[in-house]
């Protein structure tokens, strides 16, 4: 699969302080791709500097293909929709005016208007000012906007920020149908693991400037797979009789982490030990949760 | 091109842009009907000249404050919505820039119309003597013009680089209000300040008798000098407020 966005040593300097420095990101395509990160990490400013909204300090970014330049900039978000922060529109105007304003400016088909609203289902409110509308039917305009060009690449920057449980969901599901209906690729970045969890399918996980996990989102829960902890009067020569029997460990305080295993297994060890004169004191089912995960990449606690 | 600019003109739907040039205007007409309400059959006969001395000496203050609210009615819409992080992704900042300059060059072209008119509208119903000076009102409208779309540019500049539009607006009254003192100012002086052109470029020139307490106007020659320099002014601001709008990152 070939990716839609990789960035190379992608750096931001403002002042002596690095907010993003040697991002190295890859976005495949079809993909929903979550970034990942406190706020602050540097996320909206990753985008931005993909988006051209911000100049990189050092490093590379390749989009569809293509290295981005100020150039062709333009040229190569023709097909990328972008929704950064917060929603942006003209609130003396009406939904549909403000769609007709980037309609317009993008050059595509005034019949993107109404089909966009009904994708965002505001189509009952496209005559109304956008200031009277929620932040919620604010952030789907937004959305609206994204999607005018239908664009191959989708960029969503926090999207579901301030928004209720209802409209979350609402918006969760109306970026998980994007791929599929319009063959999108889709960033979505945030800085709550429990959306990205239900919404990426890649993430990549952002901690004060630094890409501290690219993978899929599969591989990050097979880290929070249970283990065992075992605990022995003896640690030292029990590291070296389950190495001779092929199970790995890894030392953890006083207790020794071992995979996941069949009872009968487990059985066998515990006798083996005591044939050996070890004391087993402590055998422990422990399982690192997905939060446990992020807070080791990222230093910060997690927001659920 | 035309699509920014047509795109502008839908963004200023009911902002009442126009309604500030209208009152503006109003104002102007109010303050030449006092000013020529004294005035007799004699004074009359200079009556065009009167009108091209005082209407530039009002424009000090006038313009300014158009080209202030014009330039921060187009440009809040923007901060306010935080549309230009959008409007960048899909045409570049220098069209945007433009397109703006444009459609606020309208309402400042409305403007100096306007008060052209008024000018022309008052002659004739007052019958002021001689023949209508149409050179020298034509002149009128083109310094007018110039400067104006000058200080509008400096204005523009400011408010689409600024969110918080108290900034633009207090230098712009700022600005206005050095240029109607100017007009006591040497010479060499007036000319560093944007805001003294209308009376830079002035084409008539007022002899007060203090004894007899009578008033003579006479023509004045065009100052070139001071016709390039504003030129100068224009393409410099226009240049580098383009430049920092492009480079800001939104």
């Amino acid at each position: 699969m070939s990716n839609i966005i990789e960035t190379e040593g992608l750096s931001k300097q403002y002042g002596n302080v690095y907010r993003v420095k040697d991002v190295d990101l890859s976005v495949p395509e079809g993909a929903i791709y979550g970034f990942l990160g406190p706020n602050g990490a540097g996320k909206s400013t990753t985008l931005k500097m993909i988006l051209g909204l911000a100049k990189p300090t050092e490093g590379e970014i390749t989009v569809f293909g293509k290295r981005v330049n100020s150039k062709n900039r333009l040229e190569n978000l023709k097909n990328v929709g972008s929704l950064i922060e917060s929603p942006s529109y003209y609130g003396h105007l009406t939904g549909e005016e403000n769609l007709r304003i980037f309609q317009t400016l993008r050059g595509v088909s005034k019949q993107n208007i109404a089909e966009v609203l009904k994708i965002v289902r505001l189509e009952n409110q496209q005559n109304k000012k956008v200031s009277q509308y929620s932040l919620g039917m604010k952030q789907r305009l937004g959305l609206a906007s994204a999607l005018l060009g239908y664009p191959k690449l989708l960029i969503l920057d926090e999207p579901t920020n301030g928004l209720d449980p209802a409209g979350i969901s609402e918006m969760r599901e109306l970026i998980q149908s994007l791929p599929q209906k319009f063959g999108m690729t889709v960033v979505v970045s945030s800085h709550l693991l429990s959306e990205i969890d239900q919404l990426a399918t890649r993430v990549g996980i952002i901690r004060e400037g630094e890409l501290v996990y690219q993978d899929s989102l599969t591989k990050l829960h097979q880290y929070s797979k249970q283990h065992l902890a075992v605990r022995t009067m003896n640690n030292e020569v029990t590291k070296s009789f389950l190495s001779r029997n092929g199970v790995a460990w890894e030392a953890e305080d006083d207790y020794l982490i071992i995979p996941q295993m069949k009872d009968t297994m487990i059985a066998e060890i515990s006798k083996a030990l005591g044939q050996n004169n070890i004391g087993l004191v402590r055998i422990e089912e422990r399982k690192k949760s997905l939060e446990d995960i992020f807070l080791e990449l990222t230093g910060t606690a997690v927001s659920l | 091109m035309s699509a920014a600019i047509g795109m502008e003109v839908l963004k200023t739907k009911g902002r009442k842009i126009w309604l500030v040039v209208a009152v503006m205007m109003a104002v102007q007409l109010l303050w030449a009907g006092w000013a020529i309400s004294n005035k007799d059959a004699n004074d009359l006969v200079q009556g065009w000249m009167f009108f091209l001395y005082q209407f530039p000496m009002l424009n000090c203050i006038i313009m300014p404050v158009i080209a202030a609210v014009v330039a921060s009615r187009l440009s809040d819409v923007e901060h306010k919505g935080q549309t230009f992080k959008l409007l960048e992704t899909i045409i570049p900042a220098q069209r945007i820039f433009a397109a703006k300059f444009i459609w606020g060059s309208i309402y400042m072209l409305g403007a100096a119309l306007g008060q052209l008119a008024i000018m022309i509208g008052m002659g004739f119903v007052l019958h002021f003597g001689g023949p209508v000076p149409w050179g020298a009102l034509a002149s009128y409208l083109f310094f007018t013009l110039v400067v104006s779309l000058t200080i509008y540019i400096f204005q523009q500049g400011v408010s689409m680089f600024v969110a918080n539009q108290m900034v633009p607006m207090t230098l712009g009254l700022i600005g206005g209000f050095i240029g109607l003192f100017s007009m006591f100012f040497p010479q060499g002086l007036q000319k560093l300040i944007l805001w003294s052109y209308y009376g830079v470029l002035m084409q008539v020139g007022m002899n007060w008798d203090q004894t007899t307490r009578a008033t003579d106007f006479y023509w004045t020659a065009i100052d070139w000098s001071g016709l390039g320099l504003i030129l100068v002014f224009f393409v410099l601001i226009y240049g580098i407020g383009r430049i920092l709008f492009v480079r800001k990152e939104v």
